[in-house]
């Protein structure tokens, strides 16, 4: 079993494997390393203030940042292997005829919607690259974790149009 | 457009889109959006959505999140289920219908850690079905006891709805969580009393097995004794104060980490797999989160709060009716939506509405979890049913809700304990 | 009829909301004849670092915050944080506006919105679970702070700053994360921590303070009648920064009278004052340097303010 198969099951929906398996393997080393950072960090500024009376400076603020990071880097993979929450109560008993119209037109207003929020995402980066926006104690710019998020929802909002291509396999 | 100036009509656009299928955090940030710029144009309308997304996924309160999800992730890669299973197996083999209530107390445990009802329900089904059914278990008490085991885990901390409730209410998490400790054991118990309801009514013959000698029966704590030594860890390092909840949950993920190191279960694959799922469970939380942020402002600006609390209060101006209402409202959300999006879409609402009638919120928080719990497995639409039914294919969902029976009229028991008794919620987090 | 939407984020108890903008509103109403109407709304649109832009981009009309909230955005305010200013809010607060109109705001920072006022809290002083008898006390404990400049006299002074929003300030103290804060007399009373706190060590003039501003979207209030805009101002700059400080003397005066018997509070010597001064002269210097980046003369504008404080707190 390769990696990605590993990570993220044997690609039975959505994308061809050829395409999915290197970005799971991009985001899932990219994933756990922010994880374990974040970990890594918490226990290095609880150990500290207590042992040293030295806790990290600017632990707050490097956690925030990685925060976003991590929220924006899972949600193309979380587009990519459709663990977005829906109601399936009706869409689940639709006839295949409808719902062959009703999967693009869903897909479609998805992807609309992470278009928009990645443009507001980077108009708003630039007004806080624009005043010089920073964090409180390490003085870090802002900013460009704005246009990271906003690159990652251009990502998987094209992830997701692709996805009108594909339809799901294993469906009577 | 200015049609949806008007909340009544919004709400509903936002139910059919989320009946077509829509995911919820995209529908929910859809209307919030539109909704929004009715009322206030779009380009300030626009620059919410952007300040919103950008503002709320750098909020230091809620990196409690990703790392208690990596703590359960990495709890369930040590091979929790089956070590707990075993465990509840050894100690309760000897009672009658001790194999349901072993697996009510494994389902318990095991989705308070993983904090899925699809994870619990595929996983538990897989260790705990052909057990019962060997012993001769009916089909309607097996199932039964792993979807009603498999809703405690939303309640028992550490808990994912819990962490949002306290973010959208400001109230102290640390609290909320020491305040699920004791409704969670009532629920454990109630569900044990529901079991010999089943057999009892049933007239199942079930047949009971030799006591285990104690000696054996402690050797059998040995696979959960890491688990529950981190349990203690994390809600001892919260109840005294040596750590806050936010650094609770670095803490628990860096014992869980070493957990698996010192099992000799960390392989490199593996952990990256549990840190991949970690990080795209994180994201879908975090956009049903934004969403209902998106739209909480369009609740806001429309008015709609306001509307709602007149309309309670023009009801009965009382606070037991003001809570039956809040009640059923969860019963009939929760046939269509999950735990997660329900919480994030009603609470915004109700707590100032619940507030205003003198009703303790970290109670409060307790209660909406536990109500949402008992949605799980209300017919017509009970999510965990749905789900257990999705993975045991051969079981019929009658059979499944026949089963459940008992266990939602224990359930119900539990929700008049709550509202009687407010001390079974606060008792332990006023001791802090 | 004109409708103000006003973003606000603190709990509505809270004096600043009940004390200070309430009636105000009012007052803006009573003045137009009810032609100009405030309307608060009941949840906050964004959090605290938010809240300029929402009046900024028209989200909200009116929104007030702090300035340290958007961490390099505002340099000039960091004028009206310095320790040693004054234990009068009026005075700090009225010096903060004369000198943003003297001087300060010739740097641009609020491209897009009318300033409605700008002001501080009362003192910044240090509270704690430990004894803080002297200066060297303060080393080694664990301090709880809400600012970059706090985070700097913190550090200076030998603590261990704790970093964490206000509302957290009870978790983090109650639960011994952090062994004290840094609080005006008010805060500590609003937030609860009077009970858990035991020590208090005030320095003449506060060791810190946090400068606050409420703000208006420009467009509309150039949307507003000529006539209108003529009754509101005089509501509004001096006079509403006075008020602002005259509800924190007062909040901070029933707190400090609340602390009675529950919070041991000891007043710097002035030899220690002479010890603290130097030790944060160059913190001082270092934030005028910083006010002097956005090409304001920082140090004129630092004498300016001490120059005002004094000449307000001899009318008092
Ligand atoms: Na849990
Ligand atoms: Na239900």
């Amino acid at each position: 079993m390769n990696l990605s198969e590993n990570i993220a099951g044997p690609h039975e929906q959505g994308l061809p494997p050829k395409a999915a398996r290197p970005i799971h393997g991009v985001i899932a080393v990219a994933c756990a390393v922010l994880l374990i950072a974040m970990m890594g960090l918490t226990v290095v500024d609880v150990l500290g203030r207590y042992l040293l009376n030295s806790p990290v400076k600017g632990a707050t603020e490097l956690t925030e940042l990685m925060l976003a990071a991590l929220i924006f880097l899972g949600l193309p993979a979380a587009t990519l292997d459709r663990e977005h929450v829906t109601v399936d109560l009706i869409t689940d008993r639709l006839p295949l005829a409808i719902d062959k119209i009703r999967r693009p037109i869903v897909l479609l207003l998805s992807v609309g919607v992470q278009v928009m929020i990645a443009w507001r995402l980077w108009v708003t980066a630039s007004q806080v690259a624009g005043y010089g926006g920073t964090t409180a104690t390490l003085e870090l710019p802002v900013a460009p974790i704005g246009y990271f998020s906003a690159m990652l929802c251009i990502v998987s909002a094209v992830i997701m149009f692709a996805e009108i291509f594909y339809p799901m396999r294993g469906k009577n | 457009m200015s049609l949806l100036a008007h909340w009544e009509f919004g709400t509903l656009v936002l139910f059919i889109l989320l009946f077509l299928g829509v995911p919820i955090s995209f529908a929910l940030a859809l209307l919030g959006t539109v909704g929004t710029a009715a009322i206030i144009g779009w380009s300030p309308s626009y620059s919410l959505l952007g300040q919103t997304y950008f503002e709320h996924s750098r909020s230091y309160s809620l990196s409690i999140l990703p790392l208690f999800l990596m703590m359960g992730n990495f709890v369930v890669q040590s091979g929790i289920a089956r070590d707990l299973y075993s465990a509840a197996y050894a100690w309760l083999r000897h009672r009658k219908g001790g194999l349901a209530v072993a697996t009510v107390v494994a389902c318990g445990g095991f989705s308070s850690v993983c904090g899925s009802s699809l994870a619990t329900a595929s996983t538990m089904a897989k260790i705990a079905l052909p057990n019962m059914r060997k012993f001769g278990y009916p089909d309607s008490l097996s199932t039964a006891s792993i979807a009603a085991g498999g809703t405690l885990g939303i309640l028992i901390p550490p808990s994912v709805i819990l962490v949002f409730y306290g973010i959208m209410t400001q109230q102290d998490i640390g609290k909320l969580f020491l305040a699920g400790i004791l409704p969670g054991i009532l629920g454990v118990v109630l569900y044990a009393v529901a079991v010999r309801i089943s057999i009892r009514f049933g007239h199942f013959d079930l047949p009971v097995e030799d006591k285990l000698p104690l000696r054996e029966r402690i050797v059998a704590l040995k696979g959960v004794a890491g688990a529950l030594g981190l349990f203690a860890f994390v809600m001892g390092g919260i109840y005294f104060g040596v750590f806050t909840p936010t650094e609770s949950a670095g803490m628990g993920a860096g014992g869980a980490f070493l957990l698996v190191l010192l099992q000799g279960r960390l392989n490199l694959s593996q952990t990256l797999s549990t840190l991949f799922e970690t990080a795209k469970t994180t994201a879908m939380m975090f956009f049903i989160l934004f969403g209902a942020l998106t739209f909480a402002n369009y609740v806001n600006l429309s008015g709609m709060s306001r509307d709602i609390q007149t309309l309670v209060t023009s009801v009965g101006d009382n606070p037991l009716m003001v809570i039956l209402i809040i009640t059923l409202v969860y019963l009939v959300l929760g046939c269509v939506l999950e735990g997660l999006s329900m919480i994030t879409l009603t609470v915004p609402i109700f707590y100032p509405i619940v507030a205003a009638q003198g009703f303790d919120l970290i109670w409060f928080g307790i209660y909406v979890v536990i109500v949402t719990e008992v949605s799980y497995i209300t017919p017509p639409v009970g999510l965990n049913a749905f789900v257990l039914k999705s993975v045991v294919k051969d079981v019929q969902l009658g059979t499944i809700f026949r089963g459940l029976t008992s266990f939602l009229l224990v359930d119900v028991l539990r929700v008049v304990l709550i509202l009687a008794f407010p001390a079974i919620v606060l008792l332990v987090p006023n001791m802090m | 009829e004109t409708v103000l939407t006003m973003n606000s984020w603190l709990p509505p108890t809270h004096p600043q909301v009940s004390e200070l903008f309430v009636p105000w509103m009012a007052d803006i109403e009573r003045v137009t004849e009810g032609r100009v109407k405030i309307n608060m709304l009941p949840a906050p649109l964004g959090p605290p670092p938010a809240a300029f832009d929402l009046a900024k981009n028209g989200v909200a009309d009116i929104a007030y915050s702090v300035h340290g909230y958007t961490p390099g955005r505002f340099k000039t305010p960091m004028i009206a944080e310095m320790p040693f200013m004054s234990d009068s809010s009026v005075a700090t607060s009225v010096a903060f506006w004369r000198v943003h109109e003297a001087l300060l705001k010739d740097a641009g920072e609020y491209e897009g919105v009318k300033v409605l006022t700008l002001f501080t809290h009362g003192p910044g002083e240090i509270f704690s679970t430990k004894p803080i008898e002297t200066p060297e006390d303060i080393s080694g404990q664990k301090i709880r702070i809400g600012s970059a400049l706090a985070h700097s006299i913190a550090t200076d002074l030998g603590a261990v700053p704790v970093e964490g929003p206000s509302s957290k300030a009870y978790e983090l103290l109650s639960q011994g994360v952090a062994d004290g804060i840094f609080f005006p007399f008010e805060s500590v009373n609003f937030f609860n921590l009077n009970d858990i706190l035991d020590y208090g060590y005030t320095v003449p003039g506060g060791l810190y303070n946090t400068a606050m501003f409420v703000v208006m979207n420009e467009a509309k209030w150039n949307s507003i009648s000529p006539e209108d805009q003529a009754l509101i101002e005089p509501l509004l700059g001096e006079a509403f920064a006075r008020r602002a400080g005259e509800m924190w003397d007062k909040v901070d005066a029933e707190g400090r009278a609340s602390m009675e018997g529950k919070i041991a509070l000891k007043a710097a010597t002035p030899e220690e004052i002479e010890v603290l001064r130097d030790r944060l002269a160059p913190i001082v210097a270092s934030q005028i340097a910083k006010v002097s980046e956005t090409g304001i003369d920082g140090q004129a504008a630092y004498d300016m303010l001490f120059d005002e404080i004094a000449k307000i707190e001899a009318e008092e």
